[in-house]
């Protein structure tokens, strides 16, 4: 099996026709910063991104996670920003560059670090649990009756989890009361547990609780389904899961996944790191993880990644006014 | 029955003689422990009162338990300090004697300077310094055991660390010019 | 018996060389931190967690939880044979096991120490084993109002039953609280006491505060006394071995009080200093000859050594199922926890139980090996101490400072554990206790972010503390616990606690 794994690497670097770089390539370990704890999404993505270039002998230099969650990820954004010039960095970034400059008034512009590289795009689903209402609109109509608030579970304040409850709340009218846990997990967790009522968990953070027929998906905030077709549970595809939008509940919204360097670094520098990532796009392992955490595939860099950045900077910009979560 | 019972001895030449002056009493720095402390509860008291301390519909916000707290605190630091005042007219014990104040700076002090020519030069540097010197100048141990010691435990740190398990270390030129 | 087939595939993960080669390196870092002076368990943890990181969980906490064991032997050895006590809890093993030794009695007492450690820590593992499963069925149970509700069982504890002076806790305690909340505050998404510094924004991690309170303070401490030392070096030959296993049924009745005693006190945050005393008092109480404790009697080791392992190694159930540390160590490998991803409390058992399960066997396996590791090199580890401290000081002082960056890799965490080490000094100078301040760190914020969760979930009422039987019943002990004296001054006034009291002391 390694061997395959390789001779795939092998391959694929072949058919990239790698061009001769004559610049620049890290000297030093390089450190994956990660803006959230142990064990979340972006960690698991850094750990598969270690793994595959380790196996495929994509770079000289090994690489090293540095989990640096506190604040929220805060304590990342600040890390990266004091690292200007440093090229052996890279942040795995989510739409926490956006958000928490917001809320938070923490001194960060992601305009001030390198774009690298759009990986990955996550997606929302809505759950619940699955002694609870079986499709959205009875769920809604059970929100809407309840005689206290539904609980609705979420990671963190004032972030993507918090900004569509204020939607769903928005588009319903029923209310909720968000419950906001350190991570992902944990609101799975209280939610298989009925100490909430639903939550909207990235696909990956109810995948094991989905399996083990605990909680139920209802739809996925975007405008197309999931297109993973293999079946999770015995019965269910992701794909299998309809969009709010069918259910009559239009919400949307997806998560960038994407990597930056410090500001100030090198053409070359960058070029290198560009390189790297689409390599690792390249490679089985990514692929396999893309499947497994139901992300939907895209790769941007240079002029795209830019302009996709400004956009969804407006996008989020614009949510989180509406919701009522830009700091004063 | 154990036919091996050795005597193991270990002298300290350098101990603190038991008959030393008193620097300061316990009393004196309970007092001025408990100033300061009241001190950071103001401050913080303060800061989460410019937060926000109150209870809104949703519970309370996030200045709400650090400001209680920073009152406990301060109610705890004005008794030990009522306290502290009385107990003073009564004898306080000695909070350190001067032989006892002379060794905890030869601590101290060091450490102090490790951590800032960690700062500068790398936490691998200032380690060697650190022993060689401490072992040489406290412990008055030979000078060639002195740098071998301290040698030998960098190295094993740095192999232990930055080679076997990728924990990056704080790292100064000396580091960098042999590319690390 | 589910818990036994659950145990030996918690065997098999453990029987791979990779995790045996650990336990053993585990295992002997553990007896060297436990022997050399001003270090210890806690510390010694502290200090080598960071050299974990880059393993796995389960490979990680066998590796660290061996350490504390090693640490607890490594106790035993210096108490003996030198009247130093490595650990607080040994101090009460040195009653009688340094009189032995000057009789030329070491190898007996060491055996003794040895042999006692392991039968207590094999009752807390027993203990462990059968009633792990319970608590997973009972994992589901607990939402925030719940694991409020434990988390202020835990600090009333603390505040009603300390020795200390009652404010001197309180101001550990809010101090602890305080800190803990700087940085950013989860449920508003507010950041809070950060003064607008960068480095305040994380927060201040518990394990810096740790390395320093424990580790560097120790140091000053140490430095302070007089550090000369005398005492006897000794090898054990089976035969002693073999004679002291033989009298062993005759204390039976000590051994299985002791483990009792050992075994409470580490569930509920007793812990083993508090189990070590006990454990010895009553067993002179209870002896037929008391005049003979303290001059040499084998019992006065086997009961305190019994009771303070039975009581390390209980306080590793509720880490493990409540997410609350029932002694100092087990505070810092639930920090270790949170470092792996592994959200202590009681879906831990649901969700790991390959990790839960290979930490329980290691249990077992740890303990076996040590105990056969502990007899064969004592005269290796009694002569560490022939090491000038002046060497050894530098040394932990690099480790405090290499543990405290790898943390975070933040110079600024080096500067901060020298603040600790400086504020635990000063501290425990003027008894103000760290064990507070310690637990109000790492419990804190998550008791914090508990009972406001509770709140938006119910509206803000506080009702909700009593909504049921389990939270109304824990809510009203840890009330009962905070205001304890001023109950049982009540009661005494009455007359009603002079028959408990005249039992229980």
């Amino acid at each position: 099996m390694r061997i395959s794994v390789k001779a795939f690497g092998a391959a694929t670097a072949l058919l990239l026709g790698t061009p001769a770089f004559a610049g620049w390539e890290p000297t030093k370990p390089v450190e994956i910063v990660v803006a959230a704890g142990a064990g979340g999404a972006s960690d698991q993505m850094a750990r598969m991104m270690q793994a595959a270039i380790q196996k495929n002998n994509l770079m000289k230099q090994p690489m090293v996670v540095s989990l640096k969650g506190g604040a929220s990820g805060a304590e990342a954004l600040m890390y990266m920003k004091s690292s200007e010039g440093d090229p052996n960095k890279v942040l795995i970034a989510y739409s926490l560059i956006y958000m928490l400059p917001l809320s938070a008034k923490i001194p960060f512009n992601w305009r001030e670090l390198t774009p690298v590289s759009v990986i990955a795009l996550d997606q929302f689903v809505l759950w619940d649990n699955s002694a609870g209402p079986k499709t959205v609109k009875e769920f809604v109509a059970a929100a809407k009756a309840a005689s206290s608030p539904f609980k609705m579970g979420g990671t963190g304040s004032k972030r993507e989890d918090h900004v569509l409850t204020v939607f769903l709340e928005q588009k319903t009218g029923a209310k909720f009361s968000y419950l906001p846990y350190k991570s992902g997990g944990e609101a799975a967790t209280q939610l298989v547990g009925n100490h909430t009522e639903a939550n909207v968990n990235n696909p990956s953070e109810n995948l094991e609780v989905w399996r083990a027929g605990q909680v139920r998906p209802l739809c996925v905030f975007d405008k197309e389904r999931i297109s993973y077709t293999s079946k999770v549970t015995d019965t269910q595809s992701w794909a299998d899961i309809p969009t709010c939008k069918e259910e009559g509940v239009d919400v949307q919204y997806l998560m960038l996944r994407a990597t930056f360097l410090p500001g100030k670094v090198t053409a070359e520098q960058q070029a290198f790191y560009v390189e790297l990532f689409h390599k690792v796009t390249q490679t089985a392992e990514y692929k396999d993880y893309m499947e497994k955490q139901a992300l939907k595939p895209i790769f941007l860099t240079g002029k795209d990644m830019v302009q996709f950045l400004e956009e969804d900077d407006a996008t989020n910009k614009a949510l989180m006014t509406e919701a009522g979560f830009v700091a004063k | 029955m154990s036919q091996t019972d050795i005597e193991i001895v270990v002298d300290d030449p350098t101990a603190p003689e038991d008959d030393s002056p008193s620097v300061v009493g316990s009393g004196t720095i309970e007092i001025l422990v408990c100033l300061l402390l009241l001190a950071l509860a103001i401050t913080l008291g303060y800061d989460n009162w410019r937060t926000g301390a109150s209870w809104d519909a949703t519970g309370p916000e996030p200045g709400y338990f650090p400001f209680y707290l920073s009152l406990i605190l301060a109610g705890g630091s004005l008794y030990g300090l009522v306290t502290a005042l009385v107990a003073r007219r009564a004898a306080s014990g000695s909070f350190v004697t001067r032989a006892q104040a002379r060794r905890v700076m030869a601590v101290f002090v060091p450490t102090l300077l490790f951590c800032l020519v960690t700062q500068f030069l790398g936490l691998y540097v200032a380690s060697f310094l650190l022993i060689a010197s401490f072992m040489r100048l406290v412990g008055k141990i030979a000078l060639w055991k002195s740098l071998l010691t301290a040698l030998v435990f960098t190295a094993i740190m740095f192999v232990t660390f930055d080679i076997a398990f990728d924990v990056i270390m704080p790292k100064g030129p000396l580091e960098a010019a042999f590319g690390h | 018996m589910e818990a036994l087939g659950l145990l030996f595939h918690g065997f098999a993960v453990l029987l791979t060389w990779k995790t045996l080669v650990l336990m053993m390196v585990g295992l002997v870092l553990g007896i060297f931190v436990g022997v050399l002076p001003g270090l210890g368990g806690p510390n010694g943890v502290a200090i080598l967690l960071p050299l974990t990181f880059t393993m796995d969980p389960t490979s990680a906490i066998v590796m660290l939880s061996c350490i504390y064991w090693g640490a607890l032997f490594g106790g035993a050895i210096t108490s003996i044979l030198f009247n130093i006590p490595g650990e607080a809890w040994s101090v009460a093993t040195t009653f009688d096991g340094y009189p032995m030794a000057q009789q030329g009695r070491a190898a007996e007492a060491l055996t003794a120490a040895f042999t006692s450690s392991f039968i207590g820590s094999l009752v807390a593992v027993l203990l462990i084993t059968f009633l792990a499963p319970m608590i997973s069925s009972f994992a589901l149970k607990f939402g925030p109002p719940e694991f409020f509700a434990v988390y202020l069982l835990t600090f009333c504890s603390f505040v009603g039953l300390g020795r200390e002076a009652k404010h001197k806790t309180v101001i550990s305690m809010s101090l602890g609280l305080l800190l803990a909340g700087i940085g950013m505050d989860t449920v508003s998404g507010n950041l809070r006491m950060t003064f607008g510094s960068a480095e305040l924004l994380r927060g201040i991690n518990f394990l810096v505060a740790v390395i320093g309170l424990f580790g560097i303070s120790e140091i000053l401490l140490t430095m302070e006394e007089r550090l000369a030392l005398r005492g006897h070096a000794a090898s054990i030959s089976l035969r002693v071995v073999l004679s002291v296993w033989k009298d062993l049924p005759k204390y039976w009745v000590t051994l299985l009080r002791s483990s009792f005693i050992g075994c409470w006190l580490g569930i509920t945050p007793g812990g083993a200093i508090a189990a070590s005393f006990m454990g010895y008092n009553l067993a002179k109480r209870f002896s037929k000859d008391p005049e003979s404790f303290g001059k040499g009697r084998i019992e006065g080791v086997f009961a305190p050594e019994t009771a303070a392992h039975a009581s390390g190694t209980a306080a590793l159930l509720p880490m493990l199922a409540l997410g609350i540390p029932g002694s100092g160590t087990a505070a810092i490998l639930l920090g270790g926890l949170m470092v792996w991803g592994l959200n202590p409390g009681p879906l831990l058992f649901v969700e790991h139980k390959d990790f839960v399960w290979g930490l329980i066997a290691s249990m077992y396996l740890g303990n076996v090996v040590g105990l056969v590791l502990v007899l064969t090199t004592v005269p290796i580890f009694a002569s560490i101490l022939r090491v000038p401290f002046a060497a050894v000081a530098p040394m932990i002082v690099v480790s405090c400072a290499i543990g405290a960056y790898a943390i975070q890799n933040a110079m600024f965490d080096i500067w901060l554990m020298l603040g600790f080490g400086v504020v635990g000094y000063v501290f425990k100078k003027i008894g103000i206790p760290l064990a507070p301040f310690t637990l109000a760190l790492v419990l804190g914020n998550r008791a914090e972010d508990a009972f406001r969760l509770s709140m938006i979930g119910s509206g803000g009422d506080l009702k909700v503390f009593w909504s049921n039987g389990l939270v109304g019943s824990i809510t009203t002990l840890a009330l009962v616990l905070l205001f304890w004296p001023v109950i049982d001054g009540l009661l005494g006034r009455v007359g009603l606690t002079q028959r408990t009291r005249a039992t229980s002391r």
